[in-house]
């Protein structure tokens, strides 16, 4: 059998590899663990600073570095217990008091003078709480990451012509091609293009579920987590 | 990669859509979302005829065998389950046509209708406490009622399953009082509020925070209710006397009035008598 074929195929769902994120700690992967939550996270972070505390670019770029790097300095992850709340909830919590401490900080040392922060454009664009938009970062570095992984997994076992067909489609900014056009496009036939479709959207979905995996304390937590990426 | 709005909405929706290939459905829309995943309308081409697809969050699932277990007109009969490629497991059992008792309790039906349909759901309770099995997440979410008036209890919860705040007891660890609180909660829900204090009282005692306060099972409750309906006194509710003759009154109205016939009927004699 193509060994290609058993992700996502017929008989059986995509084998996990990944362990948790308190099983990375535990077995003394904290490196591991916080590059996984780094990858994900990173943005979501970034976006939250910038729209909660109101921060300019740069600033927000160093506040969101400096949290990842007090977070393996602190013992960040042994503090966070699975029965209080999400990984999610945790990390966004210990961000706003981090930031929140800085903000406090810069503060102090301005004051006498005026403090105004600079619009920001992306800002005024988003709408929402600074909540709702970190959620939002979240699941599109979340689905970002496992677009990445499909177009490595596809490059690596010479499925580039399902991803090309997935990116055309699925991924198209504009208005969608039709099946058959797609067809006429790729020199294949209507079926294979659905064909296609199908198995690299269940291959994605694979991806993002492995993803969150890597970020999660267990299964409980996991599927909470998927169920908030497709909600 | 950067991912417009656009592209992430309908990469979430089309990756969780299930992939039916290879299977006898055909995916038709998406009806509803339970605690444990998401219930969509599909078509069995085999036997051409639509059905309920409920495809669960992950591969590990309980909820199947458990109603399959439990053979009972108010619980939806499960046709087939399987697994989806990706894993996921999936199931179809009886579409059912009709409103969520919530739907249902905003179109205003009479006290009597709702007090059928309570006792319905109760009466589903009691038998699947008989062979063990509790329910966890009974809410008006989860309750169906058909167009003519058969009612489901939907979703039968499995460990993963929290319940839901309003209709969730109180105590960490759920057991068949717990769905009594529950059905107590569902009671609270559906009455009016121009309610009688019995009926008011029953869903009270069945919300007691401290459970072995509740009725100790689904028939004691449902017990409780029809005495209501029967106008007699409920054992939830100590009432005062003048609301027991009041009852008293209405329950024997034909012989009440025969007594003050009787009575003017020999004050007439009496009157007469004098003449």
């Amino acid at each position: 059998m193509d060994p290609d074929t058993a992700i996502g195929g017929p008989h059986g769902h995509f084998p996990s590899t990944q362990l948790s994120l308190l099983e990375a700690v535990t077995e003394g992967l904290p490196n591991d663990a916080l590059n996984r939550v780094v990858a994900l996270y990173w943005k979501p972070v970034y976006r939250f600073i910038r729209c909660k505390f109101g921060r300019d670019n740069e600033d927000a770029k160093d506040l969101t570095q400096s949290f990842f790097t007090a977070a393996l300095q602190r013992d960040f992850f042994a503090r966070f217990d699975p029965a209080r709340a999400s990984f999610r909830t945790y990390l966004r919590m210990a961000v706003e008091r981090f930031a929140a401490s800085q903000h406090e900080a810069a503060h102090r040392q301005k004051r006498g003078g005026d403090v105004t922060f600079e619009p920001i454009g992306e800002q005024a664009a988003s709408t929402g709480t600074p909540e709702e938009i970190f959620e939002r970062e979240w699941q599109r570095q979340l689905f970002a990451l496992a677009i990445d992984d499909l177009r490595s997994h596809c490059d690596g076992c010479g499925k580039q012509l399902p991803f090309r067909v997935f990116e055309d489609y699925d991924l198209a900014e504009a208005e969608r091609p039709s099946y058959a056009a797609l067809a006429a496009r790729h020199r294949i036939a209507e079926t294979v293009v659905t064909n296609h479709l199908a198995w690299a959207r269940r291959t994605l979905r694979a991806f993002v579920a492995e993803r969150l995996r890597g970020v999660t304390a267990g299964e409980q937590e996991w599927r909470k987590e998927m169920r908030r990426a497709w909600s | 990669m950067e991912l417009s709005d656009s592209v992430l909405d309908h990469l979430r929706h089309v990756a969780a859509l299930p992939d039916l290939a290879g299977t006898r459905y055909e995916l038709e829309r998406e009806i509803g979302r339970g605690g444990l995943g998401v219930v969509y309308a599909a078509r069995d081409r085999q036997l051409d005829r639509r059905v309920a697809l409920k495809v669960l969050d992950s591969a590990l699932d309980g909820e199947a065998q458990l109603i399959a277990r439990l053979e009972h007109p108010g619980i939806v009969p499960i046709y087939e389950a399987g697994t989806l490629p990706d894993g996921r497991v999936f199931y179809t059992m009886k579409l059912v046509a009709g409103a969520r008792l919530d739907a249902f309790a905003a179109a205003g039906p009479s006290l009597a209708e709702r007090l059928r349909v309570i006792r319905r759901v109760g009466e589903v309770l009691a038998f699947a406490h008989a062979r063990g099995t509790i329910h966890r997440d009974l809410k008006p979410e989860n309750v169906m009622v058909g167009g003519f008036g058969e009612v489901y209890v939907m979703d039968w919860g499995v460990e993963a399953v929290a319940g839901t705040p309003a209709f969730r007891a109180p105590e960490p660890v759920l057991d068949s009082r717990s769905d009594i609180y529950a059905l107590g909660a569902m009671l609270q829900f559906l009455l009016p509020a121009s309610a009688p204090p019995a009926l008011q009282a029953i869903a009270a005692k069945a919300r007691n925070a401290d459970p072995a306060a509740r009725y100790p099972d689904a028939p004691a409750l449902l017990a409780d209710i029809e005495r209501f309906q029967e106008g007699l006194a409920v054992e939830a509710w100590s009432e005062p006397l003048w609301h027991r003759l009041r009852r008293f009154g209405s329950r024997n109205a034909v012989l009440l009035w025969l007594l003050v016939a009787y009575a003017g009927v020999k004050l007439l004699l009496l009157l007469l008598r004098n003449l």
